[in-house]
């Protein structure tokens, strides 16, 4: 699990590197950049995203306490929450071609675009990983003494979300 | 204290942290004195989540400091390229063109 969850962490390390290299070469597109964007809509998934890790939190201790049903519980809310990101996404992107923001709308955006589509995808891969779950604990493959698919889950959903606290303030906060 | 109000209360803060550090982002401040706040609030965000969410405590060591790498190591480069940045831009463009 962790060997994956490196290879993300990896992933996003070079993805970084293009960020703060394309921002030294770049410093006007990168200081008017953050205005461009809805500030909004970035709290909104950081917000999003941290209320469902700590309902992922939340089940976990759960299952620990062998509490099947606020283990669903709670990993449903978690879902609605991680569901909330594609959907401010969705809101946003609509806000962003209105106003001309698209691949050709210069190195600050097809950056932020680069990464935080990279993002949107290991949150899809998030959202499905934590159906898995919620399917395997609602038949009771989990237990409190063996519930390491739930434990890996866990990890990687936070993991993604440390990423998107560091992604958030690059684009929407930093000038 | 349970542990589940110790999650609770992290997730208050880091709420309360997130709404707070969007303010940084609104407002006229120098931009070296913004990626210093920037980078403080990000590296305490992701010192709870790693601390309380993802409870790397109890990681082996070598998977703790590798995640330690990333949670102190975005943050200092946000202020090092915040400040040196025409050094970064002239380093990275001999070695690139």
């Amino acid at each position: 699990m962790w060997v994956g969850i490196f290879c993300e962490l990896t992933e996003f390390a070079l993805l970084f590197a293009v960020y703060f290299v394309a921002r030294a070469h770049n410093p006007e597109a990168f200081s008017a950049g953050p205005a461009r964007l809805s500030l909004l809509a970035g709290t909104g998934y950081t917000l999003m995203l941290l209320t469902s890790g700590w309902c992922v939190a939340r089940a976990l201790h759960a299952m620990r306490k062998g509490e099947r049903r606020k283990t669903l519980q709670w990993m449903g809310a978690a879902f609605v929450f991680g569901l909330g990101y594609p959907g401010i996404k969705i809101f946003e992107l609509q806000r962003n071609f209105a106003n001309g923001l698209d691949g050709s709308a210069g190195v600050f955006i097809v950056t932020y675009y680069y990464l935080t589509f990279t993002h949107l995808v290991h949150v899809f891969w998030g959202l499905l990983g934590m159906l898995w779950v919620m399917v395997r604990t609602g038949l009771g493959v989990y237990t409190p003494e063996d519930h390491g698919g739930l434990e890996a889950f866990a990890c990687y959903w936070h993991v993604t979300d440390m990423l998107w606290l560091m992604i958030f303030p690059l684009f929407y906060l930093l000038g | 204290m349970s542990s589940e109000r110790k999650l609770d209360l992290a997730w208050v803060a880091l709420v309360v942290l997130s709404i707070g550090s969007a303010r940084l982002g609104s407002g006229d401040d120098d931009g070296f004195a913004v990626a210093v706040g920037v980078a403080l609030v990000m590296a305490i965000k992701l010192l709870i989540v790693s601390r309380y969410f993802l409870e790397l405590h109890e990681a082996h060591p070598r998977i703790r400091k590798a995640v330690d790498l990333f949670c102190y190591g975005m943050p200092i480069l946000v202020i090092l390229t915040t400040g040196l940045r025409d050094p970064l831009a002239r380093l990275t463009g001999a070695a690139l063109f």
